[in-house]
C-alpha cells in the first residue's frame, strides 16, 4: 500500500503554550516526510476532526499521525475506519503537562516523539487475520459433574454443539452421592434436593450434546478452533473436534489416611464427611460400624484443610457441609448430641442465615478450638481440644467422629488433558493443583489459550458456585470459538487480528520462542523446528522478543518498527552534556501510569524517551544493543510485577527480562559497557508517583557513570 | 459462528457490569452500559489494591477499558439510572433517566475549569477525606475521561467562572435531565453495594471521633492517588500511625444491622494490615474478629499476613469504642475470648470493617425483587442480577457471575428464554 | 475447677429453653454482651461464657456460678446482641434453674415450674389451715363483730406459721449453703481481703440502695418498681413482726388507724402495691416472651399481689364489719401468706438470698465491678 502521511498537531490543552508548534510542523513536513501537516487549537472539536476527515477523503491521506492527547482518551473521536492507519503521539500527557514549557529539552522531546510516531505509522502494515482451515464451533467439556453438566447445557442452549467426556460410568460427579445440599436461597433454612437428576436429564435429552461416559481423554492436539481430540472409551476410541475446551475435572476428597493425627484408620467409627454423605444418601441411615445409631457424633472441621502439612488452603464448603450433616444426625435421632469443632466457622454471605438456623438446636454443640488429638478407648472416641470457647482444654466423648476432609483438585496428580503440546501435556498449575491465571479479574483463564477451567478444578466451590461457574465458563468457551473463527485474539488483546509470522529460512531451531511462549503456542516438527499454532497465541510478542534471529514479527508490531523508532529520536552528542535514556514500557500498566503522572502535572526528567510495547517480554535484546551502540546512555525496561502474585498480563513477560539478562550482559560486555546501563523495573499501574524519582535517579546514576562511549560514532 | 446477535442493557458500571458489558459486546452484540455516577469503575476504582495478590484494581480496569475503547458496540451512559423496564425477554424497553453533567462532549480534559472554579465540595471518591472543586474529574482513570459539575455545590450561572475559563465551549450549565428509551433482549443488573452506614453502630461512636474510620476510607488512605498520597496518617493530626485496630463485623452478622456476612471484610482487613505494615513496619496492629472468614486459596494470604511481627488477632467482637479527649487516641474494648479476659487497648486509629449493603437496599426499584436484606435473587425472565447487588462477593466471584449472566442474556435473543 | 470431659445435659438445655432462655442457642460467641455489661468483671467476664456453657448444657458449672446473680437485668446485652440471643433472659432462666437445683426438698421446686402443680401448691395451705382450725376447735364462722382472733386464735396462728416459716428458713439455709459451697468448690475459695462479714455489710448497703440496679442504664422503671416493692415488703415485714410482738407482749391488737405502726403498714402496703403494679404492667407490655415472664415469675408476682389485696380487704372488711365474707377473705389471705412465707425457698422469693450470697462472693473474690 502506498502511504500518504498526514500529521495533525493540536495546540489545545496548553500544548501550544508549552511547545513551539511552528518547529513541530517543520519537523513533520521535513524529517517526518508528511505529505500534509495541519495545526489546530481544538483538534478533537468538530472543526478539527473535519480537517482530518477532509484530507482523508479529498487528499488521499491514509496514514494519520495525531500529535495531541494520549491515545487512551478521545479514542472514539479519532476513529477513521479500518482503511486508515492511525498513530497517536502523546504530546499532552507525556510532554506538555509534565515538562517545563518553552524549554529546549521539552521541545526536543516533543519532536522526538513526533518522529517516532511518524516512522511507526509509516512502517505499520494492515493486519491479515489468521483464519485456519477446518474450524469447528464445537466445545469439549471434560468432566460430567455439576459444573461440566451446567456448562454443557448452557452452551447447547445457545445452539453450540457440545462433547462431554466423563470418566465415571454415570454423570453427576460427587454430587450424585449427595443426599441433600445446604440451602442456596432465602430463607436458607431447610436442606434442599441437589437438582442433579433434572440436570442430567436435560443434558441427556439435548441433541446438541454428545456424552461419552466411562471415557477419558487420550490426546488433544491442534489449536483453538480446531483441537483434535482422541477419546479413550471403554470399548475403543473416538475422535472429535472442538474449538475450545472446558476443564471441569473437579475434585476428590483429601486422602484421610494421611490424617493420622486425627486417628483416621484407628477405629471404624472415625469416618470422613464424604463417607457420611454416602451413608445417608444410600438410605442406610447413620450407623456406627456395629450397626448402632450413634448417640454422640463429633464433627472435626479442617481435617487436612488450613493445615500447612496437608492442604494449606480452606476448602470453603466444609463448614456448611458439617452443619448440614449435623442436621441429618439430629433429624435421625432427636436425642442424639452433635458436636462441631471448628477453627473458624466459615459461612460467608447469605449462608450466615443457614448457620443461624442450624445452630439454633438444643442438641447441636459448637466450639472454636484447635484439635489436640482423638483418643480411641475401646468403642469410645475421645476428642481432645485446646483453646476452646469453654476453656483451655476440653474433652468430649463420641461414638462417631466425622472428619471434614477438604477438596483436592483432581488434576493435582492425575493427567486429564494429555495435550500434545511441546510445553507440557497438562495445564500449568498456579498452586495446589488449581489451574488459573489472573484469577481475580479473569477467573476462567488458564495459561493455555482456548482452554478454560471451571468448577472445583479452579477453586474449592459449592454446588451453587460450581453451577454458576459452569455457565460462565461456557460463555468463555463459546466466545473463544467465535473470536478464533474471526481470526481474533482472546484475552487480553481481544480483537487483535494480527499474529506472529516467522521467516523460517533464517530459523536456527534454537527453540527460544518455544520455551519462552507462556501459552505454549509453539510445538516443533520432527526435525526440531518450531511449529507455530497461531490460534494458541495471545499476541504478546514474547516470542518476538526471544528470537535471536529476529525472524518473528507482527504486521503492525515488529523489530523493524521498534528499531526505526529508536533511530528516530535524538541522541545528543557528548558535548551537549545531555544524557539520553530509552525506556521500554508496558503499554497496559506503565504507560497509563505515565498518563496519570501527566494528568497530575508531575514534572520529571526530559531526557527519557519512551517506547510502549505490548509486553516488556517482547523487547528483543537486539533492540537494546542497537540503542546502546547508537549512543543511548541507559535502557530502562519497565514491566509489570512478577513472582507469585504476578501482574503481567502475559504471565511471565516481565519475569523473562531477568532470565534473558545473561545474554544481555554478554552484549554489554561485547560493547565494553557497564552492566548498569540496562535496568529492569517493576511498576504497577497505580504507581505513577514513583516515576519522577525513578527517572531522575537513573539519569543521575548514568550521568555519574559517564556518557556512552558510542555516542556520536 | 451462528449465534444470534442482540441488544442488551447492563445496569451498573462497577466491575460486574463492566465485565458483563464488555464480554457480551465481544460477541458482536450491541450493549448500553448504564452508570449512576459520572465515571465507570464503581467501588473497585476506589480500592487501593485487591486481595490476595495486592495488585491495583486500575490494572484490570484498564484492560476492560481498553476493550471498551476498541469496541464501538459498547455505549456508555453515565449519570444515568433506570426509571422503568417493560416488556418480555427478547423485547424489553428500558427507560433511562440521565442527569445533566453540565459538561458536554467538547470537554478535552484540560483542567482549566477546575483552576477557575471558586467552590469546593467533599470528594465522594475519597469518602470525604479530601475536597474537589464543584467541577472535577472523578479520578485518574475516569471513564469517560470527562469533567463533571456537582450541581449541589455549583452556584450556577451567577458564578459562571468555568464558562469563561473553558476555551472549548464545553460547559453547559443549562443542561437538563433527559429520558432515553432503549430496546433490549435482556437486562443485566449489577447495581452493586454501598458501605453500611457506620453511624448506626451506636456503641462504636463512629462519627464522634476523627481517628475512627471505615475500611473504605482506609483504602483511600493507602492509595497513591488518595488524600494522603498513600501515606497512612491518622485524620486528627496527620500522625504516622503506629498502633492500629481493625474491627471486624462492624454491622455485618448482626441482627440489628446486616444479619448476613459480608464475605469480603476479613480478607480485606488482612490486606489493610499489609498496607499498615508496608507503610510502617514497626506498627502494632490488632485485628478483632468473630470468625476469620478467609475462604479458599485466600487462606495462603492469611498465612502470609500472620508472619508479620507486631500483629495480634483477638477473638472477640469490639463492643465499645471511645476517644481519649486529650490525645484523640481511640480506646477499643472487646473480650479476648480465648484468654477469657476483657481487653481494652489504646490505638492511634481504628478501622471499622463495615459491611456490604446492596446499593438499592430500602429503595423501591423496578430492577427486580429484593430479599429481606435488599439483595436481588439471581434473576429470571430476561433480567439477571449479578455482583454485590445479588450477594456479597469479591471481585473474582463478581466477574464470574457476570460471565454467566452474559450467556443467560444471550439466550433471550428473539425471546427464547 | 472445671471438669474437662464435657457432658452436655440436654434435659437441662431444654429446661432453660422452656424457662425463658429460648434464644440461648443463637449465640455465636462474639462477647459483645461481656463488654457492654457494666457489672461484668474484667477477668472471666459474663455472660458470654454462661451462654456457651448453657448451649453445651453444662449444668454443673452453671448452678454454682455466682456471675449469673451479678446481672441486674438492664438488658444492654440483649439490646446490643448481634444474634438476638438475649443473654439477660438466659441468665434469668438460669437463676430459676439454680433455685430449683439447690432447693431442698427438690419436689417443691419442681412444682414451681408449671401451672399444673398449682392445685397442690394451694391445696397444702388450705389443708394446713383447716387442720389448724380443726385442732384449735374453730372450724366455723364466728358471729358478731368481726374479730379475726375469734377464728384463728393469735396463739394458733403465731405458733403454726412461725413453726412453718422457721422450717422453710431451715430449708432455705441448706439450699443457700449448698450454693455457697458449690461456688467455692467450682470457682475457688475467696482469697480477697474482704471478710465474709465485711462483704455482707457492703452488699446489704448496696441492696438497700439498689445501687447495682442503678448502674444499668437501660432500665430505669425496673429500678423504681423493684425499689418500691423491696422497701414496701420490708415495711410490711417489720409491721408484721411488730404486730406479733405487740400481740404476744401486750395483747394489744388490732391497732387503731392512727398508730404509727399502722401508718407504716399502710404506707408500705401502698408502696408495695404501686411497685408491683408497675412490674406487672411492664411485663404485660413487654414484647419478648421472657420479659413477659414465665409461670415461675408470675406465680410469685401474683402471690405478692394476692397478699396485698387480700390484706387490704381483710383490714377493711373488719373495719366495716363484713361478716362471713371477712372470715373467708381472712382465710384466703392466710393461704397467700403461707404461700409466700413457707414456699419462699422454692419460689422466686429466694432470689434475694442467692443474689446476696453471690454478691458477697463477688466482693470477697474481687469480682465486684466498681464503676468509675
Amino acid at each position: 500500500m502506498d502511504k500518504k502521511l498526514g500529521i495533525y498537531l493540536c495546540s489545545g490543552c496548553h500544548i501550544g503554550e508549552c511547545l513551539d508548534m511552528q518547529a513541530l510542523e517543520k519537523a513533520a513536513l521535513g524529517e517526518c516526510k508528511a505529505a500534509v501537516c495541519k495545526k489546530h487549537e481544538f483538534l478533537c472539536g468538530r472543526e478539527g476532526l473535519e480537517l482530518i476527515n477532509n484530507d482523508i477523503k479529498s487528499e488521499g491521506v491514509n496514514t494519520v499521525v495525531i500529535g495531541a492527547c494520549s491515545p487512551r482518551v478521545n479514542f472514539d473521536l479519532f476513529r477513521f475506519g479500518d482503511q486508515v492507519i492511525l498513530e497517536r503521539v502523546n504530546l499532552r500527557e507525556h510532554v506538555a503537562w509534565c515538562h517545563k514549557p518553552n524549554d529546549e529539552d521539552t521541545q526536543m522531546l516533543a519532536e522526538d516523539y513526533l518522529r517516532m510516531g511518524a516512522i511507526k505509522a509509516v512502517k505499520i502494515n494492515f493486519p491479515e487475520p489468521y483464519i485456519a482451515e477446518g474450524l469447528t464451533s464445537k466445545i469439549l467439556i471434560i468432566g460430567g459433574g455439576v459444573s461440566g453438566l451446567t456448562s454443557a447445557f448452557s452452551a447447547a442452549s445457545l445452539g453450540t454443539e457440545v462433547v462431554l467426556v466423563e470418566k465415571q460410568a454415570e454423570l453427576g460427579g460427587w454430587v450424585k452421592n449427595m443426599h441433600r445440599q445446604y440451602p442456596k436461597a432465602p430463607p436458607h433454612a431447610a436442606l434442599e434436593p441437589t437438582g442433579l437428576p433434572e440436570l442430567i436429564d436435560q443434558v441427556k435429552k439435548n441433541s446438541k450434546i454428545t456424552v461419552y461416559t466411562s471415557s477419558t481423554i487420550e490426546k488433544i492436539s491442534g489449536e483453538p478452533g480446531r483441537f483434535e481430540i482422541t477419546i479413550k472409551k471403554a470399548d475403543g476410541t473416538a475422535v472429535e473436534k472442538a474449538a475450545s475446551i472446558i476443564v471441569a475435572t473437579g475434585w476428590k476428597p483429601y486422602d484421610a489416611k494421611k490424617l493420622e493425627h486425627l486417628s483416621f484408620g484407628k477405629h471404624p467409627n472415625i469416618i470422613t464427611n464424604v463417607m457420611m454423605e454416602e451413608m445417608v444418601s444410600s438410605g442406610r441411615g447413620i450407623k456406627t460400624a456395629d450397626g448402632q445409631r450413634p448417640k454422640r457424633i463429633a464433627f472435626i472441621q479442617c481435617a487436612g484443610s488450613r493445615d500447612p502439612n496437608h492442604l494449606p488452603y480452606c476448602s470453603s464448603v466444609c463448614c456448611n457441609v458439617s452443619l448440614k450433616q449435623a442436621m441429618y444426625c439430629r433429624e435421625q435421632d432427636p436425642d442424639s448430641l452433635v458436636f462441631v469443632f471448628y477453627k473458624d466457622l466459615r459461612t460467608p454471605g447469605h449462608h450466615e442465615d443457614f448457620y443461624r438456623h442450624a445452630q439454633n438446636d438444643a442438641g447441636t454443640f459448637l466450639t472454636k478450638c484447635e484439635i489436640t488429638n482423638i483418643d480411641v478407648k475401646g468403642n469410645t472416641l475421645v476428642v481432645n481440644a485446646a483453646d476452646t470457647l469453654l476453656g483451655k482444654e476440653i474433652s468430649v466423648e463420641a461414638d462417631l467422629v466425622v472428619l471434614a476432609t477438604g477438596m483436592v483438585p483432581t488434576a493435582l496428580d492425575e493427567k486429564v488433558l494429555h495435550l500434545a503440546y511441546r510445553k507440557g501435556d497438562e495445564l500449568p498449575q498456579l498452586k495446589y493443583g488449581f489451574t488459573d491465571s489472573h484469577f481475580i479479574c479473569f477467573p476462567y483463564e488458564t495459561e493455555r489459550t482456548g482452554i478454560y477451567a471451571s468448577g472445583c478444578a479452579r477453586a474449592p466451590l459449592d454446588t451453587d458456585a460450581a453451577r454458576s461457574d459452569g455457565t460462565g465458563a461456557a460463555m468463555k468457551a463459546i466466545q473463544c470459538a467465535d473470536l478464533i473463527s474471526r481470526g481474533m485474539a482472546t484475552l487480553p488483546r481481544f480483537g487483535d487480528n494480527t499474529y506472529p509470522e516467522m521467516y523460517m529460512q533464517r530459523c536456527t531451531d534454537c527453540k527460544r520462542c518455544t520455551e519462552e511462549c507462556p501459552f505454549g503456542a509453539y510445538d516443533e516438527t520432527a526435525k526440531g523446528t518450531p511449529l507455530p499454532n497461531p490460534a494458541r497465541c495471545r499476541r504478546c510478542g514474547i516470542c518476538m522478543g526471544s528470537c535471536p534471529e529476529r525472524i518473528i514479527s507482527f504486521k503492525n508490531y515488529n523489530i523493524e518498527i521498534l528499531s526505526s523508532m529508536i533511530k528516530n529520536f535524538s541522541v545528543p552528542d557528548e558535548f551537549e552534556e545531555k544524557p539520553r535514556i530509552l525506556a521500554f514500557m508496558c503499554e497496559n500498566d506503565a504507560y497509563p501510569a505515565m498518563d496519570m503522572a501527566g494528568l497530575r502535572h508531575i514534572e520529571y526528567n526530559p531526557h527519557v524517551r519512551i517506547i510502549p510495547v505490548r509486553c516488556i517480554g517482547s523487547v528483543n535484546n537486539v533492540l537494546i544493543a542497537d540503542a546502546l551502540s547508537g549512543g543511548v546512555d541507559g535502557i530502562l525496561l519497565i514491566g509489570c510485577k512478577h513472582g507469585d502474585d504476578y501482574q503481567c498480563h502475559f504471565i511471565r513477560g516481565s519475569e523473562l527480562i531477568g532470565k534473558r539478562e545473561g545474554n544481555l550482559q554478554e552484549t554489554l560486555q561485547r560493547l565494553a559497557l557497564e552492566p548498569e546501563r540496562i535496568k529492569a523495573v517493576q511498576l504497577s499501574i497505580n504507581e505513577y508517583d514513583r516515576l519522577p524519582k525513578l527517572f531522575s535517579e537513573y539519569v543521575e546514576e548514568i550521568t555519574e557513570m559517564g556518557f556512552n562511549p558510542f555516542k556520536g560514532m | 459462528m451462528n449465534i444470534k446477535k442482540g441488544e442488551f442493557v447492563v445496569v451498573g458500571g462497577g466491575i460486574s457490569g463492566i465485565a458483563a458489558a464488555v464480554e457480551i459486546a465481544e460477541f458482536g452484540n450491541k450493549v448500553t452500559l448504564i452508570e449512576k455516577e459520572a465515571s465507570l469503575g464503581g467501588r473497585v476504582s476506589k480500592m487501593s489494591l485487591y486481595f490476595p495478590k495486592l495488585c491495583p484494581p486500575y490494572c484490570g480496569l484498564e484492560i476492560y477499558f481498553k476493550r471498551i475503547r476498541s469496541n464501538p458496540n459498547i455505549q456508555i451512559m453515565t449519570l444515568s439510572e433506570v426509571a422503568n423496564i417493560s416488556g418480555t425477554p427478547g423485547n424489553f424497553t428500558v427507560t433511562v433517566r440521565q442527569s445533566p453533567r453540565y459538561v458536554n462532549a467538547k470537554c478535552t480534559g484540560c483542567n482549566d475549569c477546575v483552576s477557575a472554579c471558586p467552590v469546593e465540595r467533599p470528594s465522594d471518591f475519597d469518602y470525604s477525606l479530601s475536597k474537589t472543586k464543584a467541577v472535577y474529574l472523578p479520578h485518574e482513570l475516569s471513564f469517560p475521561y470527562r469533567y463533571v459539575i456537582d450541581d449541589k455545590t455549583c452556584p450556577g450561572a451567577e458564578c459562571g467562572k468555568c464558562i469563561l475559563a473553558c476555551k472549548y465551549d464545553a460547559i453547559d450549565l443549562g443542561m437538563k435531565a433527559e429520558s432515553v428509551e432503549l430496546k433490549a433482549d435482556a437486562v443485566i443488573v449489577a447495581t452493586g453495594w454501598k458501605p453500611y452506614d457506620a453511624q448506626k453502630l451506636t456503641n462504636l461512636n463512629y462519627g464522634k471521633m476523627s481517628n475512627l474510620i471505615t475500611n473504605v476510607m482506609m483504602e483511600r488512605l493507602a492509595a497513591p492517588n488518595g488524600p494522603t498520597k498513600g501515606e497512612i496518617l491518622r485524620p486528627s493530626d496527620n500522625k504516622k500511625v503506629e498502633r492500629v485496630a481493625f474491627v471486624q463485623c462492624a454491622g455485618s452478622r448482626d441482627e440489628n444491622h446486616l444479619p448476613y456476612c459480608s464475605a469480603v471484610c476479613c480478607t480485606a482487613s488482612l490486606k489493610q494490615v499489609s498496607y499498615v505494615k508496608e507503610f510502617n513496619k514497626e506498627a502494632q496492629v490488632s485485628v478483632f474478629y468473630i470468625d476469620l472468614r478467609v475462604m479458599g486459596r485466600n487462606e495462603d494470604f492469611l498465612t502470609k499476613i500472620k508472619q508479620h511481627d507486631g500483629l495480634k488477632f483477638v477473638k472477640g467482637k469490639v463492643a465499645r469504642i471511645t476517644e481519649d479527649p486529650d490525645t484523640k487516641d481511640v480506646w477499643v474494648e472487646a473480650e479476648d475470648i480465648l484468654s477469657g479476659a476483657k481487653h481494652r487497648e489504646r490505638f492511634d486509629m481504628a478501622v471499622l470493617a463495615t459491611g456490604i449493603e446492596p446499593s438499592l437496599s430500602g429503595e423501591k426499584t423496578c430492577l427486580g425483587e429484593q430479599d429481606k436484606y435488599g439483595f436481588f435473587g439471581s434473576g429470571k425472565d430476561g433480567i439477571f442480577h449479578i455482583g454485590c447487588c445479588h450477594t456479597p462477593s469479591d471481585v473474582s466471584a463478581c466477574v464470574k457471575l457476570a460471565n454467566g449472566a452474559v450467556l443467560k442474556a444471550m439466550q433471550c435473543v428473539g425471546g427464547r428464554a | 475447677m472445671k471438669q474437662s470431659t464435657l457432658n452436655p445435659d440436654i434435659v437441662f438445655i431444654r429446661d432453660v429453653i422452656r424457662s425463658g432462655g429460648d434464644s440461648v442457642k443463637k449465640c455465636y460467641q462474639c462477647a459483645t454482651c461481656s463488654v457492654v455489661c457494666n457489672n461484668s468483671p474484667d477477668e472471666n467476664p459474663f455472660p458470654r461464657k454462661e451462654m456457651i456453657w448453657t448451649q453445651w448444657g453444662l449444668k454443673d458449672r452453671l448452678v454454682n456460678d455466682p456471675d449469673i446473680w451479678l446481672c441486674h437485668q438492664c438488658d444492654d446485652c440483649s439490646v446490643y446482641c448481634p444474634r438476638e440471643a438475649k443473654p439477660m433472659e438466659v441468665l434469668a432462666a438460669l437463676r430459676k434453674m439454680t433455685i430449683a437445683h439447690h432447693a431442698v426438698p427438690g419436689f417443691f421446686a419442681k412444682m414451681f415450674k408449671s401451672a399444673g402443680y398449682l392445685p397442690i401448691l394451694f391445696g397444702i395451705p388450705v389443708v394446713f389451715l383447716l387442720f389448724v382450725l380443726f385442732v384449735s376447735g374453730h372450724l366455723n364462722i364466728p358471729d358478731g363483730e368481726v374479730l379475726y382472733s375469734k377464728m384463728f386464735s393469735h396463739m394458733a396462728i403465731n405458733i403454726s406459721f412461725t413453726a412453718m416459716f422457721f422450717l422453710a428458713c431451715g430449708m432455705a439455709f441448706i439450699g443457700g449453703k449448698n450454693f455457697w459451697n458449690g461456688m467455692k468448690a467450682d470457682f475457688g475459695e475467696p482469697k480477697g481481703e474482704t471478710s465474709f462479714i465485711g462483704a455482707c455489710i457492703k452488699v446489704s448497703k448496696q441492696i438497700m440502695l439498689h445501687s447495682k440496679f442503678k448502674e444499668c442504664d437501660a432500665n430505669k422503671s425496673r429500678f423504681t418498681s423493684h425499689l418500691l416493692v423491696f422497701w414496701g415488703f420490708i415495711g410490711l415485714l417489720v409491721v408484721t413482726a411488730l404486730a406479733v410482738v405487740s400481740i404476744v407482749l401486750y395483747h394489744y391488737y388490732p391497732l387503731p388507724q392512727t398508730n404509727l405502726i399502722k401508718i407504716l403498714g399502710n404506707v408500705s402496703a401502698i408502696a408495695f402495691f404501686v411497685g408491683l403494679t408497675i412490674m406487672m404492667l411492664n411485663r404485660l407490655s413487654s414484647k419478648t416472651s421472657q420479659s413477659r415472664g414465665t409461670f415461675f415469675d408470675w406465680v410469685f408476682l401474683l402471690d405478692l399481689y394476692g397478699v396485698v389485696l387480700t390484706g387490704i380487704a381483710v383490714e377493711y372488711l373488719r373495719v366495716f364489719n363484713g361478716g362471713a365474707i371477712a372470715y373467708i377473705m381472712y382465710f384466703i389471705h392466710l393461704v397467700f401468706v403461707f404461700f409466700l412465707l413457707v414456699y419462699f425457698p422454692y419460689s422466686k422469693f429466694i432470689h434475694f438470698a442467692y443474689r446476696f450470697l453471690a454478691m458477697v462472693y463477688a466482693v470477697m473474690t474481687g469480682r465486684e465491678v466498681v464503676r468509675t
